[in-house]
């Protein structure tokens, strides 16, 4: 299987089984969506300079899949909730995070760039694998409840060896909870590409679970959605996972600190260059008559609006002070934690200076 | 005799390992085409072939549980987790069943694994990449536990780490990497499980390891200029730990001063104040002093100075056992 | 118009150098903010930078092939528009936010910051002789008692297991004077150490009184001589005074015996073993001559002789110098009456003779020259009362005032 609604060059590719779940997405909500990946990948690059610039520890690019991540996030309900990994930046975007929170945390100034209850989305999680875990406890808890809410859990095709995801998987099924597998196979675990993690197609490991699972160009954000709709419905309705591997591609380096020189070659990137996202559905747009001049200048100001805002509020993020090491070790008062406090505020108030 | 890096000095050990004894094999995520994210397995794939230098797929369980059936095999692993704060799914494996097995056997079996680990902050992380949890694995019996703090050392001991029979956690201090300092790859090697002295001194021991020897040599500097002589010890090995050589010092100085980035509470400092105390009760002056990271979770980058013992707060710790500022104990007692 | 200098950035978890690999911009020149002004290549990658400021390239700071350290400026733009103000510099040389990843703790020589109060002094230098490998060994406690009485443990002896030095090591250190001018000092050993030891230990337990008897021994003198010349054995004034404290501590039992605390006993020994005072090279000694009550007078005299030329020589066996019942000490060998002896332990009396000198002195009726000397009768006075010593003491001085050969010998 690889459901694709939109071709490269941007034709629209019809399909009987995945069409009706996108009609509703008139001219206005595809420029939408065209809009978003733009400006998602215009964050996406300031960050990157920003951390060039020495204002970012780190940053990890989400180059290439924006659709992956917009076509998805788009057809969640706020009620919804999101465990994700580290790339997820227009994911966060979609939930409605403030810009600069984006960037709070690879600034180095906190753990997490929001509460997780203000947007419905988890701090994103470092430990590969582990937040799918999360995602299906979540669900769990769902279910307990009667709603119709549904957990996503977002991670990579890395991901897919990691031992939590498969318990994960196990436990879903198990207990029929309503919980979504949104594996991007961005085929590129930092040096390793992804038929070292699997001889088969990742869709194909979820099926061995029995999860309903569906393999979908990730760069296609129609094909995308719709799945994604799919997968949202079928949990709503009490019939449990399913599993999308959202087929895609890591554009730039695993972080900033990686040289994808190093281990992949530029014809494989140029491929992938072809099957671009954003110049997909732009050219799709174009054609419709949809995307003309004066929308791609508004697109463009909010881009650059949106960088701007990113890089002001980044320059802007302060240090947090001394004692702040402390806060937030434990939800109720700890003895040894409130004395060593105590301690490192005398020793600091002893400097001279 | 060349001038190295630490991390180069760690590759040309794993080099003349690989070239020593065809049973070496090392794996891990990302050594092999990429030569790691540090670069310290660079260019080993290339010269002794994918199946002795081996790109695993992400899994850190299935890397220590594999390498352990290799053992069994009658392979000489050296695994590679990536950073400190993945270690964690490995755990399993590696407490339950590396340290486990020579013992369950009744010393039929031996798993000779190496698993090296990048540890410690300063880094400028995110989180999960700046942990030290040295002490979860020194206190699980049936693991030797071993760190360097130069080049030198990095290269002997992470080539008698793998020439030892027992499982070995070879950790090594990421922000040291780039360290430079002479190797004599035929240098006589000090026993595996010995402490160094790195500066001789007379009124104050200072006990640490990996990445804040230099720091502690940097305090022992300047301490001198305040006229305190300061004696500092680079363990090199954890477990076991070379009290002979903290003793000897002690019982001259009669003062201790243990640092490391860990966490205070129940980390390696507490066993070597236990012990120290034990061993050389009737020649302290003063109660050790512990300098170590608060007992928190490792803080963002932009606090991590706040956390990590630097020189001020190991100096600190050296007056409060000097006596020439209240010390913890005197605290507590007020209290 | 305002410069802003941007130095070199950590570009990947740790890096400490970047090579300036290519400049993509000349001085001169106006950028963009995020144009890429130069390739660097680091340990990991290849990575172009983009510039942090829109305005003019004022100075580049590096050439291209050269090496540039983390936190080292890199290029001054003029800035046109007023720069972000980072709120967030350190005080350290640290650059627009960047020091993140290994850069090196300190440029040149550590330094401690400064600390508002001062720390204290540094306490004295290393009390560890570089003879010795280890400091002495003592207690926390004792430790800190010696540091309050300003005493050095390096010259306190340890009289603990091991040679702990213990609380009261200390205080005796405490309690000694200090000198206010040169010293010698001699270590405290051997025969002098133990005898030192049995004199306290006798001396603070035995209440001690002393009675003094003044008598004219001419007449014991002349026996002595007498005797000498008649046997060809030297019988001596001491092997006289000898027998005749042997005959006076079969009347008084009480001054041949001991106090016993444990047992709560007084023990009266049923022989007598009289010890005589000999001063040697080593030391005071006090061998004694075994069941002297039974000797008459030339074996006492030839068991006095055998006795002190041993001791001279250093020979007597821990049986000769052992179990002691009542001791002799003669001190009129080094001229001096009188004396307050102290008691050997595990005796109840002991005898101090005075030199024998010729003074006037009544003798029948009248004044002449006779030889004249002084008994010191210490006794323990918990055994032994003041009626009893004196008693024994005048009958002693009598019997040798009388020298009766039949009654001594």
């Amino acid at each position: 299987m690889f459901v694709q609604l939109l071709a490269p060059d941007g034709a629209r590719v019809p399909s009987a089984e995945f069409d009706p779940h996108v009609a509703h997405l008139g001219g206005d909500e595809l420029l939408g969506l065209y809009r978003d990946m733009v400006v998602v990948r215009r964050l996406d690059a300031e960050a990157t300079a920003l951390q060039r610039q020495g204002e970012l520890a780190l940053w990890p690019p989400l180059l290439g899949q924006e659709a992956a991540q917009i076509g998805s996030a788009r057809m969640l309900r706020p009620g919804d909730f999101v465990f994700s990994s580290y790339r997820e930046h227009a994911v966060a975007y979609v939930r409605g995070v403030d810009l600069t929170d984006l960037v709070r945390v690879w600034r180095g100034t906190t753990a997490s760039g929001w509460d997780p209850f203000s947007i419905n989305m988890a701090t994103p999680q470092v430990i590969i694998g582990a937040q799918a875990l999360h995602a299906t406890g979540y669900a769990m808890g769902i279910r307990n409840d009667g709603s119709d809410d549904v957990a996503v859990a977002y991670f990579g095709d890395g991901a897919m060896s990691e031992g939590d995801v498969s318990e994960a998987m196990v436990f879903a099924a198990s207990f029929a909870v309503p919980v979504v597998f949104f594996c991007q196979n961005n085929h590129w675990a930092i040096s390793e590409p992804v038929r070292v993690q699997s001889r088969v197609d990742l869709a194909d490991r979820a099926t061995g679970f029995g999860i309903p699972s569906m393999r979908v160009d990730g760069n296609d954000v129609l094909a995308v959605a719709a799945a994604t709709a799919i997968a949202l419905e079928r949990a709503r309705a009490g019939g449990g996972p399913t599993f999308i591997e959202a087929v895609t591609y890591r554009m730039g380096p695993h972080t900033t600190a990686d040289d994808p020189t190093r281990y992949r070659d530029a014809d494989e990137l140029a491929q992938w260059q072809r099957r671009d996202p954003i110049s997909r559905l732009g050219e799709h747009l174009r054609a419709a008559g949809v995307l003309d001049t004066s929308a791609d200048e508004r697109i463009a100001a909010e881009s650059d609006a949106a960088a701007a805002e990113l890089r002001a509020g980044c320059l802007a993020i302060a240090d947090p002070p001394p004692l702040a090491v402390f806060d937030h070790v434990y939800a109720e008062p700890h003895a040894t934690v409130d004395r060593q406090r105590e301690d490192y505020a005398r020793y600091l108030d002893g400097f001279a200076e | 005799m060349s001038v190295l890096t630490l991390g180069k000095a760690l590759n040309r050990g794993l080099h003349r390992a690989l070239a020593d004894d065809p049973k070496v094999v090392v794996m891990g995520e990302d050594v092999g085409v990429l030569g790691g994210v540090y670069r310290i397995t660079d260019g080993l794939q290339a010269e002794f072939g994918a199946h002795r230098v081996v790109d695993t797929p992400l899994a850190e369980s299935a890397i220590l549980g594999t390498a352990i059936g290799l053992a069994f095999r009658g392979y000489r692993p050296v695994c590679e987790i990536q950073f400190d704060g993945f270690v964690y799914p490995a755990f399993d494996q590696i407490v339950s069943q590396l340290a486990r097995m020579h013992s369950r056997t009744r010393g039929a079996v031996t798993l000779p694994l190496t698993i090296r680990i990048p540890v410690g902050g300063g880094i400028g992380s995110a989180e999960h990449h700046s942990d030290s949890p040295e002490a979860l694995f020194v206190h699980t019996p049936g693991l030797r536990v071993v760190t360097a703090s130069t080049p030198q050392d990095a290269h002997t001991l992470l080539r008698q780490a793998i020439a030892c029979d027992d499982p070995v956690i070879f950790f090594e201090p990421k922000r040291r990497y780039h360290v430079k300092g002479e190797v004599d790859e035929e240098a006589v090697e000090l026993p595996m499980g010995s402490a160094r002295v790195a500066r001789a001194g007379d009124q104050v021991t200072l006990v640490t390891f990996g990445a804040l020897v230099p720091t502690a040599l940097d305090a022992a500097t300047a301490a001198a200029e305040e006229g305190v002589s300061i004696e500092v010890i680079d363990l090199r090995s954890l477990s076991p730990i070379d009290y002979d050589t903290v003793a000897a010092s002690v019982r001259r100085t009669g003062r201790l001063v243990v640092a490391h980035e860990a966490p205070f509470t129940a980390g390696l400092g507490a066993e070597i104040a236990a012990t120290i105390t034990e061993r050389c009760f009737n020649f302290l002056e003063a109660a050790p002093v512990r300098v170590t990271g608060h007992d928190i979770v490792y803080p963002p980058a932009r606090l991590e100075k706040h956390h990590v013992p630097d020189l001020d707060r190991i100096l600190y710790g050296v007056d409060q056992v000097l006596g020439r500022v209240p010390a913890p104990s005197a605290a507590a007692e007020r209290a | 118009m305002t410069l802003r200098e941007f130095r070199l950035p950590d570009l990947g978890e740790g890096l400490t150098e970047s090579d300036i690999v290519a400049w993509r911009i000349a001085e001169g020149d106006a950028v963009e903010l995020n144009q890429i002004i130069a390739e660097v290549e680091t340990a990991k990658a290849l990575v172009e930078l983009p510039s942090p400021y829109a305005g003019v390239v004022a100075e580049l700071h590096a050439r291209e092939g050269e090496t540039v350290n983390v936190g080292d400026p890199l290029v001054t733009f003029a800035v046109t528009a007023p720069a972000p103000s980072s709120t967030t510099e350190d005080d350290a040389p640290e650059p627009n936010l960047v020091g993140y990843g290994a850069r090196p703790e300190h440029a040149g020589r550590p330094v401690r910051r400064a600390r508002r109060v001062p720390a204290g002094v540094v306490p004295a230098a290393p009390v560890v002789r570089r003879d010795r490998a280890e400091r002495p060994r003592s207690t926390p406690p004792v430790r800190h008692l010696a540091r309050q009485l300003g005493i050095d443990l390096e010259r306190v002896t340890g009289t603990g297991p091991d040679g702990l030095i213990t609380r009261d090591d200390v205080a005796a250190v405490a309690n000694r004077v200090t000198d206010s001018g040169p010293v010698t000092r001699i270590p405290i050993r051997g025969v002098r150490k133990h005898t030192a030891a049995a004199m306290v230990a006798s001396a603070f337990t035995a209440p001690h009184v002393t009675v003094f008897h003044t008598i004219d021994v001419t007449a014991a003198r002349e026996l002595s001589a007498r005797l000498t010349a008649e046997t060809g054995a030297k019988i001596g004034l001491l092997a006289i005074v000898s027998r005749a404290v042997c005959l006076g501590l079969a009347a008084h039992p009480e001054l041949n015996s001991r106090w016993e605390d444990g047992t709560q006993e007084i023990v009266q020994y049923g022989y007598v073993n009289l010890g005589i005072a000999a001063a040697t090279d080593r030391g005071l000694v006090v061998p004694n001559v075994k069941d002297a009550g039974t000797l008459a007078l030339p074996e006492m005299a030839a068991a006095l002789a055998e006795l002190t030329s041993e001791a001279r020589a250093g020979k007597a066996s821990p049986e000769r110098l052992t179990g002691g019942t009542f001791t002799i000490t003669n001190i009129g060998v080094f001229g001096v009456e009188a004396g307050t002896p102290i008691l050997n332990p595990g005796e109840a009396g002991i005898l101090a003779l005075g030199a024998a000198q010729r003074r006037p002195w009544e003798f029948e009726g009248g004044i002449a020259l006779r030889e004249v000397m002084t008994l010191s009768l210490s006794f323990d006075h918990r055994v032994v009362d003041g009626e009893q010593g004196s008693r024994f003491l005048a009958e002693l001085g009598a019997r040798l005032e009388r020298a009766d050969e039949g009654e001594l010998t």
